[in-house]
Formats: structure tokens, C-alpha cells, sequence
């Protein structure tokens, strides 16, 4: 079991003149992006390319052969989340990343007013 | 993916549902259900109190990095993941009775306690009804509305079939009395039994000549040989050539009178399962196909599956009972050929703006199934040995890329996905009344008795004015369960995971034949597109049989295995019958 990393340090305030504004934090983006329906979008984005480059299938692979091993009755879901977490997070394709982080640091631009 | 929850199978309920429920009176979500909120497009349903509200831990504000639960007995909802922490699981235990809850994202019950989904009838079944309220009412689109009607008024189609006729003792009518004359052949004769039973060949191998490039014929010619439904029909002297051509008047007849590829089967099958092993030249065969498909006639290579088409199309044209009555298409009325292999698919366009959807039908005789499409760079295909340990690559990867091999069900999941339209592709939407962006999923709304898949080899590529084939192996398994990719199975997987309600309109035509096919027959290709050769693998009594033209040979499983399969055939499992070890029938 592992802790999660820390959120990154808030970056230093701007030297602009008008900078009432700090960077927003990872809960104002959040919010950002479930009250506009970005997140939606993304989410459906990021299944369908999961969904191309196999990665659900992999997924569903592992969960098949984990379920084969311990027999049907003798797992709940959150054994398989544990079981394909760790494999998973690691086998995002980084083109896949790539795509998801462009569109949020899209999404910010335009927002930012 | 789809456990064997047919509608009717309930999964059983832990026993803090079990307390729960009996708590609660027995439809303790009533209240969640006026939470229920779906979004389109995609339909996904969510829980939200509000139609805008952020859902955040109670406990750590957290509502982005896990997933949500909001408890079923006080609202409030956590976060639970089972890696880190999880404030739902803090609750459930803090608070007796406090133990179920239900996934905010993706509206599936869950109990704390348990760490696993658990399931209610009554919710799932608010979730699905809020779900397909939000696609609004299906329609045809123009193409296929004669089909879309018939398919809709014939849910009692197997029930009016199925007329109840007294019992009468069987007389020869006069089509039967021809075939009891002197041209009939003895199946089992005295004299040839003997024979028979020591070559120890099933019943009907027999080698085909190879007439000048004709060997997609035969390939083609061997499978429907054994193709059992068939093969029952002109054994049991269904058409009977004779009788045929006498009641077309064939003596004075022209010529087209005279062509019915339906009575050249008929020949071809009392030539093949004489007894006699010779090799057997379907030269009669060959001039009517020619006759039937001009287009084609000639000594070069032809493509085996354009045959099979084309043959089938040949029987239906000629069989084709009555012309005037309406036939349901589909429904294989019509003639043996579509009785054998005709399927209902069912293709559903949605818009991805507004999640109208709209849904058609239409028959086929077989599946034409894509590859993949080639990944990594390397064009080589990989061969049934190479099975890598599990081994991940940067940026493609699929399950069985780790091995190196493409599936049958792979690409039968591949047709059975939801495919999301090029922009360049956009269908009009009814609602939008404008072309957009549509999301479209096929599936198989009715099995036919032979399911036949083709593996498309052969790319033709007008832009570049060139052909190619994709020698890329394909495994394929002995024994196949379709209902993964019936219209009732992928509809239920666009709710998510849930008991789905048996609902009666989505039936599935053929619902009382099971969903297990036996593989039957293998046509292979090997070589290049233009110099290349078909053979046939049979699959008899559990033994397999070589069908290489004139030469017929008993193989090992593990040589059909590693075949490059063109086009397989799968039969009904109820229709398939497994021999013992006695011969004497196939």
C-alpha cells in the first residue's frame, strides 16, 4: 500500500500587476471541468482511446485469468481493482496521456480569462 | 465479460443487502431512483441529488482521484479506494446498517463491508428504463423498412410456424415415387458394406478434381457437403433432381429451364456419398455455376468466398418457393440455402449529440471479419509458437499482441464494438434533422443454423490500384459461444453491470436454439493473392480430414490449428452430432 504523492507546491505568485488570481488549485480545476462538461468529454475520450490501443482488453484479460484462478464466487471488485491498478496505471500508453494533458491544458487556456 | 445472467438469474444478495433489505422494506433504492441522471451522449446514468452537483468525500473533500460512494441509508457520500484509504469503508463500519451504498459515476450498488457490487432488481431496472428513455424511441432508417416491420411483427413468428398437423402414416407422394425407381443407389448395399467398413473413411469423403484453378470450388463444395443441415436435406431427398427437371418441363424446356444449381447439388451429394472413393470431376456443376455467373466463367482463380456467395444466391434464385407470397427476409423461408445460413444483424446508429438512436435490420449469410490492423512496424505474422510471456509494448498493445496472435473472438468483439464514426463520415440524425457525428454498433439480432465467418485476406485497393493478402495468423477455437455478441448481450453492456430486466421486445428470434456453434469445416489459403491454392479441413466423427482436391487425408487437430484459416464453419451444437467410434453413418 502506497500513499499517493503529495500535490505539487503551489507555483510562486506572478509578477503580474493584476494577479488577484493565483493558479487555480486541483480542486478549482476540477470543479472547472465538471461544471463546463469537460470532464465528461474527456472521460469519453480517454475510454474510446483505451478502448483502440487494447488496453480494455488487457484489463479484462487480467481480470478474466485473476477470476479463473481464485474461482467466480471467491472475488469482489475491489480484489480486482487491486489486482490490475498497479499493471494498468503502468501501461497507459504515454500517446495516451499525451492527448488527455493537451486538451486539459487546452481547456485551461480558454477558461482562463 | 458477460456472466450467464440471462434475465432470469439473480446474483445472490450478501447478507448486508440481506439485512438491509429487510430493514427497508423490500425496495429500499425507491428514493435513489429520483436520482438517477443520465447524460447523453452515451447514456451513461449517474446519481446526483442535484443535476449539478460536484460530489465530494464528506470526510476529505477528495473528488477527483477515487471513486465516490454516496450511502444508501444517510446520502453522505466518500471516497473508496481499496489501495489507499477509503472513508466509505470508514463509515460502513463506524455506523452499523450503513454498509451499502451506490457508485455516484456509474449508478451500481456496492456494498462496503463486502468490498464487492451487489445487485437489486427494482434499481437496475429504474436505471435502465431512465437509460433507454433518454434514447428516445427506435426507428428504421428508409433502407430497411420492410425488414424493420417484419422483424418487429414477428416475435410470435416461431409460434405461428409452428401449426399442429395430425399424424398420418407416411405414402410415397409422386416426387418420391420417381426416387424409388431404378435410379436411387443403395446407401448401405451388402455387397459394398464390407468394403466400406474397412477403409475406415467416414461416410461421403470423396476427392474432388481439380478442373483447371478450380480448387475454390472444391473447397467451397466440400465444406457445404458436410455442412449437416445441408447435407440432411439433399441426403433426405429434399430436392430431388428428377423430379425437378421433370416439373420444369426440362425434356422440352430451354435451356434456363433446365439450370438449377439446386438439382447439381443434389447430384454432386449422390456422387460423393455413393461409397465410391474415386475422385470424384464436378464438371456438370462447374458449366451451371458458369451459366449462373457469367461474370465468372473462366479457368483463372476465382475467390472461394465470392463462390460461396454467389452459389447460394444461385439456390436461392432457382428454390425460391413462391414468389408472390411475402417472404420475411431472413427467416430462410424462402429457400434451403437461407434456411441454412441466413442471419438477422442489427446495426445501431447513435447521434452523438443529441443520443437518438436509430436501429436496423438486416439479413446476411455470413460475418466478413477485418484483421487487425498491423502494429509495431513488423509485417511478419507470427505463428502459434511464439507465445510471449506477458510483455508490454510503449504504445499499442492488445491482449493478444502480448502473444503474438489474433483471435476469432477478437475480431468478433472488434464487429460487435461501439465504433465511433470519422467526422467525415457524419449520418443524418431524425432529431437534429443534420448530419453528425454518430457512434454505430453491430450485433447479432438472430444466429443462423451454419454461421460461416470470412476473414477478410484480400485488400483491394482501388486508390492505389493494387491488391494484397494478409497472411496474418488467426486462431480459431473448436467449439464457440455466440451469445457475447447477440443484440441482447451488447445492449446489456451499455448499462453497465447490472441484472438487466428480460425485456420481451428484445427477444431474440432464435432464443430457443442455444448459442453454441461447433466448428465443422476450415477453407484455407495458402500462397500468394494470385498464385495460391484453397484446401478444406473437415471435421468428422472428432477426426480430422484433409481435403486438398483428389486428395483426401487424415490430419492431427494440431495441423488445423495452425492452419490460416480463409473462412470457417461453424454448425449449431444441437445440430452436430459427435460419433462414437461405430461408422456406418456421418
Amino acid at each position: 500500500m502506497s500513499r499517493p504523492p503529495p500535490p505539487p507546491p503551489p507555483p510562486p505568485p506572478t509578477t503580474n500587476k493584476d494577479q488577484q488570481r493565483q493558479n487555480p488549485s486541483l480542486q478549482e480545476i476540477n470543479i472547472k471541468l465538471i461544471q463546463s462538461g469537460e470532464k465528461e468529454r474527456l472521460k469519453e475520450l480517454l475510454r474510446e482511446r483505451l478502448l483502440e490501443c487494447g488496453w480494455i482488453d488487457e484489463m479484462k484479460a487480467l481480470c478474466r485469468a485473476f477470476t479463473r484462478k481464485k474461482g467466480r464466487n471467491n472475488v469482489t471488485v475491489d480484489d480486482l481493482v487491486h489486482v490490475i491498478s498497479p499493471k494498468g496505471r503502468a501501461s497507459i500508453p504515454d500517446s495516451v496521456k499525451a492527448k488527455l494533458l493537451q486538451r486539459i491544458r487546452a481547456f485551461l487556456a480558454s477558461t482562463a480569462d | 465479460m458477460s456472466s450467464k445472467i440471462n434475465g432470469h438469474v439473480s446474483p445472490q444478495p450478501c447478507p448486508h443487502l440481506l439485512v438491509f433489505r429487510s430493514r427497508n422494506g423490500p425496495k429500499p433504492f425507491r428514493a435513489l431512483q429520483d436520482c438517477i441522471r443520465v447524460k447523453p451522449p452515451g447514456g451513461r446514468a449517474a446519481i446526483r441529488r442535484e443535476p449539478t452537483e460536484v460530489p465530494r468525500c464528506g470526510t476529505c473533500e477528495e473528488s477527483s482521484r477515487s471513486r465516490l460512494y454516496a450511502c444508501v441509508a444517510c446520502a453522505a457520500v466518500f471516497c473508496h479506494a481499496p489501495l489507499l484509504h477509503s472513508h466509505a469503508s470508514d463509515h460502513s463500519l463506524s455506523i452499523p446498517g450503513h454498509e451499502i451504498a451506490v457508485d455516484v459515476d456509474r449508478a451500481e450498488l456496492f456494498c462496503c463491508a463486502c468490498g464487492d457490487q451487489v445487485y437489486d432488481r427494482d434499481f437496475d431496472a429504474a436505471v435502465v428504463l431512465a437509460q433507454t428513455v433518454n434514447a428516445t424511441a427506435t426507428t428504421s432508417t428508409s433502407g430497411s423498412t420492410a425488414m424493420q416491420c417484419s422483424v418487429a411483427g414477428s416475435q410470435p413468428e416461431n409460434l405461428r410456424k409452428r401449426r399442429r398437423v395430425d399424424y398420418r402414416p407416411w405414402e410415397p407422394d409422386s416426387g418420391e415415387h420417381i426416387s424409388r425407381g431404378n435410379q436411387s443407389i443403395p446407401l448401405l448395399d451388402a455387397a459394398n458394406a464390407s468394403l466400406v467398413s474397412s477403409t475406415q473413411q467416414p461416410w461421403g469423403l470423396r476427392g474432388l478434381n481439380n478442373l483447371g484453378n478450380t480448387c475454390f470450388m472444391n473447397s467451397i463444395l466440400q465444406a457445404l457437403l458436410h455442412t449437416p443441415p445441408l447435407r440432411n436435406y439433399f441426403l433426405g431427398d429434399r430436392h430431388n433432381r428428377y423430379y425437378c427437371q421433370q416439373k420444369n418441363g426440362a425434356i422440352n424446356g430451354t435451356k434456363n429451364s433446365r439450370l438449377c444449381l439446386a438439382c447439381d447439388m443434389d447430384a454432386l451429394f449422390s456422387a460423393v456419398f455413393s461409397g465410391d472413393r474415386t475422385p470424384y470431376s464436378p464438371a456438370k456443376f462447374l458449366y451451371s455455376w458458369w451459366q449462373h455467373a457469367a461474370n465468372l466463367a473462366s479457368y483463372e482463380q476465382q475467390d472461394a468466398h465470392e463462390f460461396f456467395i454467389s452459389m447460394l444466391e444461385g439456390i436461392h434464385e432457382k428454390v425460391e418457393k413462391d414468389k408472390r407470397k411475402f417472404q420475411s427476409p431472413g427467416s430462410g423461408d424462402c429457400c434451403i440455402a437461407h434456411r441454412v445460413f441466413s442471419g438477422i444483424l442489427r446495426s445501431d446508429v447513435m447521434c452523438m449529440v443529441c443520443g437518438f438512436t436509430s436501429t436496423t435490420y438486416d439479413p446476411c449469410v455470413d460475418i466478413s471479419l477485418d484483421l487487425e490492423p498491423n502494429q509495431g512496424g513488423s509485417g511478419k505474422s507470427s505463428s502459434a509458437k511464439s507465445l510471449n510471456s506477458f510483455n508490454v509494448e510503449a504504445d499499442c498493445m492488445r491482449p493478444n499482441q502480448n502473444c503474438g496472435i489474433s483471435t476469432l473472438k477478437g475480431c468478433l468483439e472488434r464487429f460487435t464494438r461501439a465504433e465511433k464514426l470519422g467526422s467525415d463520415q457524419k449520418l443524418f440524425c431524425q432529431k437534429c434533422q443534420v448530419r453528425q457525428e454518430s457512434l454505430k454498433q453491430m450485433s447479432i439480432r438472430k444466429l443462423p443454423l451454419v454461421s460461416c465467418f470470412h476473414v477478410k485476406r484480400f485488400e483491394h485497393s482501388s486508390i492505389r490500384k493494387m491488391s494484397r493478402k494478409v497472411d496474418r495468423y488467426l486462431q480459431f477455437p473448436f467449439s464457440l459461444d455466440m451469445a457475447p455478441y447477440l443484440s441482447s448481450s451488447i445492449l446489456r453492456s451499455r448499462f453497465g453491470n447490472r441484472i438487466f430486466p428480460f425485456d420481451g421486445d428484445e427477444q431474440d428470434a432464435s432464443n430457443d436454439l442455444s448459442t453454441e456453434f461447433e466448428l465443422f469445416a476450415v477453407v484455407t489459403h495458402s500462397g500468394r493473392l494470385d498464385a495460391g491454392h484453397y484446401v478444406t479441413y473437415l471435421r468428422l466423427s472428432n477426426q480430422w480430414y484433409k481435403c486438398d482436391d483428389a486428395w483426401i487425408t487424415q490430419v492431427n487437430e494440431s495441423i488445423v490449428r495452425a492452419a490460416q484459416g480463409y473462412m470457417m464453419f461453424y454448425v449449431q451444437k444441437v445440430l452436430y452430432y459427435k460419433e462414437s467410434e461405430n461408422q456406418g453413418t456421418s
